[in-house]
């Protein structure tokens, strides 16, 4: 019996490189042999996009993408096919973790500069995936087409009649309508479904191809490449498989027992993972008291309603989203890690925290005079983060990076 | 290594298999049983119910269930007694060939003596017969003694939806799931008495 | 840098203070003139008080308010009444079989143009507006002449809805009172004798002795059946999803627990 499994490997593995690739990826690729529990997320990423996309293709399946049948359909769901509030809950729950996942992720990156040359690659790609989840997240919540669908949808298509001069039929051109309708619904539905997913993988591959190329990086900062043994393995790893994996087993164990705990007991999340207004079918004729966008667009959201001009709001939210691929030239630091950086990164980044936290609580509550203030320089803040990174990374003084891990 | 620890790997490494192995199953029912038939789908499979007792002898009436047609026919005492008849025209007189539910029970493989309760689908390629109870010469057969005629081939049956030989039918009309309570049909369901 | 360190500990704690801050200087809220919707505890293991609400719902409301949604036979089942005493009672049209949709019996055009607003489908309404929303607006309803019906809402006011409960409730009207003045602190405050002092203050609901069928506790307690069922209308498998959750948690947990073990036992290799 072996003996036939063995020859049906070989011949495949002749045709196709099953054994090199898990050798080159898995078996023998090294990865530094010390790291923490920052650097587990980017493996969680990878496992909410499988949940979103199984989850997500069986709710194609009952799922109506008509202006009439959309809200109704995903009742359909919840109530009458057998365990299709489970399928339901999982793809809402999965979204709101696929993104706190990513936000930790891309923190990560942050401190121990994982973007740092020669990752400058990686990094961009891993923007790309962000700018392609938020755009991924915006189109699959208009689906159940309840009003904050609706009107959230209303506020992000208006957006783009900001623009000046092809503004107004851009907006037009987007909707398909003269008012959102099911002629958007349908196209959204298409962008959700196949379009976004697929270069999203694609993006995830070419993510993880550019990461491999160069080798993951750790908290210390050290190049593990530096001291290598006589076989040119570098002293300081150990094989991605069966180490990382082990480790990031674990990961999803916790990563698991969260998903749960929200899934089960607390699906809507207070209202920040389904809106309550969501559970209303879309009224084109009644405006919802605080339209407010899902929690992880909410910084961003702050930061629209803190400039008065929308064209302005617009060019600043678009910039805080933008300015994150320049990173790893705005970095002048000569080192990659916070852990060995100056008082300075250490005080900039703690803002930069503390400001994204604050804009995204300020984006879930509706404008007054003291928090639009709050929210300005918070936005600020936010900015000086990134535009005064050359300056305070040049000026200040850090520590010696050690040789080994 | 250690004999002690290459135990125990062995022992955690199976553990954590049979874990997560055996979370597989429960993992996967939401998405197998989101295949089962939906409420919205039982409702619309439901049973049909009809009272059939204003119907005229010799009469028949076409009801929809489940996507097709169902017919039933009262029959005279004549045309019962002529299913005699056609007796040796029949390929599966005794509906031996077909799931009968009700076999045996009356001539009008029904359990009720005077309705017959078919599925209007010609077992040909699935055109609806039609109902012709005349006791007369027909432009398919001379010696028509009544029952169904299906239009698109030309396959043929008796009063009681049982298949002639040598037609392209190759079996009897089927009989659907139903039952008698007074002169209240149901289509559907087998009912107390089945 | 240690997220977990102190001084990371001090700026969160910071920033959750200044949260708080916020939001406990808030402006008004759902439940509008009423203050501050009271408090509702669903209990959707209580059988009877389902199937209380469910009676109360399908006698005084469904009339106007469809719950299309929902379908009979499931409501039937989920509050284990049995199918015949369920559709002999609670079924006012003998068309309706089992398996169909609760699609009320009003036509929203006529309905429209009725109350000048169709009244709402209710099968999601304690999903969109809360169940402590519908307990305190079906309770808030008083005596204003000045209104269409002769009632109005302190929860909703202006409603559109007449006071279906009426007879069942009695007449509330809005007094004024003399309530016990509150310091600063909550308490009450209290002249230099120690005694409590009283203002005469408005906008208090009372109900007028004995013209109701049910005094306040059973009327409340009405209210509550009605809302509960509402809750369970709204997510159907809100029960199940709770109960099948401690499972699913519990064996995450273990996994986690023999993974963690699994993966120690390896870091042996290299730590």
């Amino acid at each position: 019996m072996s003996q036939m499994i063995s020859s049906v490997f070989t011949w495949v593995n002749k045709r196709l490189p099953i054994a090199n690739t898990f050798e080159r990826h898995l078996s023998k690729h090294p990865v530094p042999k010390k790291v923490n529990f920052w650097y587990l997320f980017g493996a969680l990423a990878s496992v909410a996009l499988i949940i979103q996309i199984v989850s997500g293709i069986w709710l194609i399946m009952p799922y109506e993408n008509t202006e009439e049948g959309a809200f109704a359909s995903v009742e359909y769901i919840m109530r009458d096919v057998d365990y299709g509030w489970v399928i339901r809950y999982m793809h809402t729950t999965g979204a709101s973790l696929f993104f706190a996942v990513v936000y930790l992720h891309m923190f990560r990156g942050l401190l121990y500069g994982s973007y740092q040359k020669p990752k400058e690659l990686v990094w961009i790609f891993g923007c790309t995936i962000y700018l392609a989840m938020m755009a991924e997240g915006f189109l699959g919540y208009v689906l159940p087409y309840g009003q904050m669908s609706y009107w959230g949808a209303q506020v992000i298509i208006s957006l783009f009649g900001a623009i000046p001069y092809i503004g107004e039929s851009l907006e037009l051109w987007v909707r398909g309508d003269y008012y959102i309708s099911g002629i958007t619904v349908s196209r959204f539905f298409a962008l959700h479904v196949v379009a976004l997913p697929l270069v999203l993988i694609a993006l995830v591959f070419l993510h993880l191809v550019a990461l491999h190329e160069v080798g993951a990086g750790n908290p210390e900062g050290v190049d593990i490449e530096e001291h290598l043994d006589e076989d040119g393995v570098p002293l300081d790893s150990v094989p991605f498989y069966p180490y990382k994996v082990l480790n990031a087993l674990v990961g999803i164990g916790v990563f698991m027992t969260v998903f749960a705990i929200i899934m089960f007991f607390f699906p809507e999340g207070g209202g920040y993972f389904i809106e309550m207004a969501n559970f209303e079918e879309a009224n084109p004729l009644v405006t919802p008291e605080h339209i407010a966008p899902v929690w992880y667009y909410s910084p961003y959201y702050t930061m629209l309603r803190a400039v008065p001009d929308p064209l302005g709001g617009l060019i600043v939210m678009a910039s805080a989203v933008a300015i994150f691929f320049v990173v790893p030239w705005l970095d002048q630091s000569k080192v990659a890690s916070i852990r060995y950086k100056g008082i300075y990164s250490k005080i900039a980044i703690a803002l930069f925290g503390i400001s994204f936290l604050t804009l995204g609580y300020l984006g879930t509550v509706s404008v007054t005079e003291v928090r639009k203030t709050v929210s300005i320089i918070c936005t600020i803040l936010y900015f000086s983060f990134f535009l005064l990174m050359p300056i305070y990374t040049s000026l200040e003084k850090t520590k010696v990076v050690p040789t080994r891990l | 290594m250690q004999k002690k620890d290459k135990t125990r790997r062995k022992v955690l490494l199976g553990l954590t298999s049979i874990t997560g192995l055996a979370g597989l199953p429960f993992a996967a029912t939401p998405f197998i049983a989101a295949w089962n038939p939906s409420a919205k789908a039982k409702a619309q499979g439901a049973s049909v119910k009809i009272d059939v007792s204003k119907m005229q002898y010799g009469q028949q009436i076409q009801i929809a269930w489940r996507k097709q047609p169902v017919f039933v026919v009262r029959h005279t005492k004549e045309s019962l007694k002529n299913l005699e008849l056609s007796l040796s025209k029949l390929d599966d007189p005794n509906s031996d060939k077909i799931e009968e539910p009700y076999k045996n029970i009356n001539a009008t493989r029904s359990q009720s003596k005077e309705y017959t309760v078919l599925t209007g689908v010609c077992t040909h390629l699935g055109c609806s017969p039609k109902y012709y109870p005349e006791v007369e010469p027909k432009a398919w057969d001379s010696s028509w003694t009544g029952g169904f005629f299906c239009p698109c081939h030309g396959s043929m049956f008796d009063m009681v939806g049982r298949v002639f030989k040598g037609m392209p039918a190759p079996s009897n009309l089927l009989v659907p799931p139903h039952f008698f309570d007074g002169s209240i049909l149901t289509i559907g369901e087998d009912g107390g008495t089945a | 840098m240690n997220v977990l360190n102190h001084r990371g500990i001090i700026f969160f704690s910071l920033l959750l203070l200044l949260v708080s801050f916020d939001v406990f200087s808030a402006e008004g809220g759902p439940c509008k003139d009423y203050g501050e919707c009271d408090a509702f505890k669903p209990q959707l293991n209580n059988t009877e008080s389902l199937q209380r609400g469910a009676s109360v719902y399908l006698n005084y409301c469904y009339g106007c308010h469809s719950l299309q949604y929902s379908r009979w036979g499931r409501v039937a089942k989920d509050l284990k009444i049995p199918d015949e005493i369920f559709f002999q009672n609670l079924v006012f049209d003998d068309s309706i079989k089992a398996g169909d949709l609760m699609k009320g019996s009003m036509s929203k055009d006529e309905s429209a143009l009725w109350f000048g607003v169709a009244p709402p489908d209710l099968t999601l309404v304690s999903r969109y507006k809360g169940d402590d929303w519908i307990y305190s607006y079906l309770r808030a309803y008083y005596e204003d002449s000045s209104k269409q019906y002769g009632v109005n809402n302190l929860v909703y006011p202006g409603t559109a809805m007449p006071n279906v409960l009426l007879s069942l409730q009695g007449k509330q009207k809005l007094v004024c009172k003399d309530a016990p003045l509150l310091a600063s602190n909550g308490r009450e405050q209290r002249d230099d004798m120690g005694n409590t002092i009283y203002k005469n203050k408005c906008g208090f609901l009372e109900v007028e002795e004995g013209t109701g069928k049910l005094n306040k506790t059973e009327f409340d307690q009405l209210i509550y059946d009605i809302t509960n069922f509402l809750v369970y209308v709204g997510e159907p498998a809100k029960a199940e999803r709770e109960r099948i959750g401690w499972y699913v948690i519990f064996y995450f947990l273990i996994f986690t627990a023999i993974s963690a073990m699994l993966y120690r036992e390896y870091q042996k290799d290299y730590h």
